[in-house]
């Protein structure tokens, strides 16, 4: 499955009355790799995996996940005995215990591995007795991702997976993440938390307003996006550093702040024709990146 | 797994069902069997008091089958677990057909129980007891009556909230109760005396004759069946 799309959407849109939830959304997630799906609240995370997942039909557009039309109904259903789920509000049955839990889920998937659900019942200390309905937020999450990770899926999707868990859970979360990727799962998550993104992602896509605003690797936005902080010896138009890849322009008399999605020697190199006092070049982290996209929009 | 997830949701209210459907059987046993003394050498006397003994637990039955009826995924979506049964691989249809299918043997299971009660309290007393008339009533009962949990499973798939469709569900069969006694063009749908069988038994022998009102619970069924490929359909259009 290397290279191979396992999530692939065109124009996909979702509007309820005249809200448009999500819009055109042209998405590609590769085999093999830890996508991160960053956005806003109310971006069109959630409302995007609620129609991969056939929960709700898009108004435009298509998709599939794993080979199969999101829209076909018994092909949703295939695609969701190879896709592991946790959704953002960590669904559970209130009224089954935690072995009750298990042992139902178990029983709808073949690639169920009670040696790893074993495993992580006691690493995440889930009493098995207890009802799910008094267990605390956290324990609710473990068990959700207990549920998820003790299957051998071909796709993971998770939505605010770290919701609620302690610094020391999270760390688990993002190790198990990557373990699941490299025993060659696609892994798609959402998250409020660029850091985590940042640390396992291979690629980001950034969603805001229901437009996708960002999709490229977490290497190349290193290795392409630069802040240029200039100091020049008199004030410069904006529009003189509009060049290709330059993403924002900031001026404040002669300081101009320049951010840049590529392209950077062209910008350094017209802040040398202007005689530039000072120029720092420096890279640019993705909460950065995020926050100047989104911002844009 | 689907079934036992439909047991572990209705088990509750199926087994407070069980005990207020008992309650007339319970009073048979008490009460049912204490025939003056002229009476004693008749078996029509205890065929009457077993089917008031049933009129009771049948009355208890219509409520009981709209209880076990409701629920499923659009109260599943308003307690926020709607979400995980529907990326069960699972179909819609299949979901709504195990909890309905679970359902109906509970209903059943709630129309036999006084009977069983019943038989037992007659075979302790060594008192008549009419294999027929139980059937009948059963038969009477869960086929004419199918169609209130039918009705229940519609409401639920349609209604959102934890006690909207409750509300609606019992202000249906109310209404529906109301306009067949006082409108003369309505009366053929009140289903009282059917799922009683107040209107088909003989009140000399409180036995039934041959001829069921065969008719009348086909429509009933085929009206329950209609109502439950409804809330199928509308079900698998639903958005969550």
């Amino acid at each position: 499955m290397n290279g191979a799309r396992v999530i692939q959407t065109n124009a996909l849109s979702k509007s309820y009355g005249r809200v448009q939830a999500v819009r055109n959304l042209n998405l590609a997630v590769e085999a093999n790799r830890i996508t991160g799906f960053l956005g806003r609240n109310g971006a069109g995370k959630s409302t995007t995996i609620k129609m991969l997942l056939g929960l709700i039909r898009p108004t435009e557009g298509g998709g599939t996940v794993l080979g199969k039309q999101i829209t076909h109904r018994e092909g949703n259903r295939k695609t969701r005995q190879r896709v592991a789920y946790v959704a953002e509000d960590k669904p559970l049955y209130r009224y089954m215990t935690v072995e009750q839990m298990i042992r139902f889920t178990a029983s709808f998937y073949g690639d169920w591995r009670p040696e790893i659900s074993r495993k992580l019942l006691l690493e995440y200390e889930l009493p098995p007795d207890r009802k799910v309905k008094t267990l605390s937020k956290g324990m609710r999450t473990k068990l959700a991702l207990l549920l998820a990770f003790s299957r051998n899926p071909d796709l993971l999707i998770l939505d605010e997976p770290s919701e609620g868990l302690d610094p020391v859970m999270i760390e688990h979360l993002l190790q198990t993440m990557v373990a699941q990727a490299g025993q060659g799962a696609a892994v798609f998550f959402s998250s409020h938390q660029i850091a985590e993104v940042e640390r396992i992602a291979d690629q980001v896509c950034i969603l805001d307003r229901g437009c996708l605003l960002l999709d490229t690797s977490l290497d190349r936005l290193r290795e392409s996006y630069r802040r240029i902080d200039l100091v020049l010896p008199s004030e410069a138009a904006e529009h003189e550093f509009r060049i290709p890849g330059v993403e924002r322009i900031r001026t404040n008399g002669r300081q101009v702040s320049v951010f840049a999605s590529g392209n950077a020697e062209a910008v350094i190199e017209r802040a040398h024709d202007f005689h530039a006092i000072s120029v720092e070049v420096a890279p640019v982290g993705l909460r950065e990146i995020f926050l100047e996209t989104v911002k844009e929009n | 797994m689907l079934w036992y997830k439909a047991w572990l949701e209705t088990r509750w209210r199926f087994l407070v069902c069980l005990a207020l459907i008992l309650l007339p059987a319970y009073e048979f046993f008490h009460l049912g069997t204490t025939l003056r003394s002229w009476e004693v050498d008749e078996p029509f006397p205890y065929f009457r008091r077993l089917f008031y003994s049933h009129a009771g637990s049948a009355t208890v039955w219509q409520f009981a089958a709209i209880f076990l009826g409701l629920g499923g995924l659009v109260r599943e979506r308003a307690t926020g677990s709607s979400s995980l049964t529907l990326t069960l691989p699972v179909s819609r249809g299949r979901l709504v057909g195990v909890r309905v299918g679970v359902g109906v043997v509970e209903a059943t299971a709630l129309a036999v129980a006084p009977w069983v009660a019943n038989l037992l309290t007659s075979a302790f007393r060594g008192t008549p007891f009419s294999a027929s008339q139980a059937a009948c009533c059963i038969l009477l009962l869960a086929g004419g009556g199918m169609v209130y949990f039918a009705m229940a499973v519609l409401v639920s798939s349609v209604v959102e909230g934890e006690y909207t469709a409750v509300a609606i569900a019992f202000g249906v069969v109310i209404l529906a109760y109301a306009l067949s006694r006082d409108v003369e063009w309505l009366k053929a749908l009140n289903l009282f005396p059917l799922v009683t069988g107040s209107g088909y038994v003989n009140k000399e022998t409180f036995l039934f004759p041959e001829a069921l009102p065969w008719s009348s619970i086909l429509a009933s069924l085929s009206v329950a069946g209609l109502m439950v490929f409804a809330s199928i359909a509308i079900i698998q259009r639903r958005e969550f």
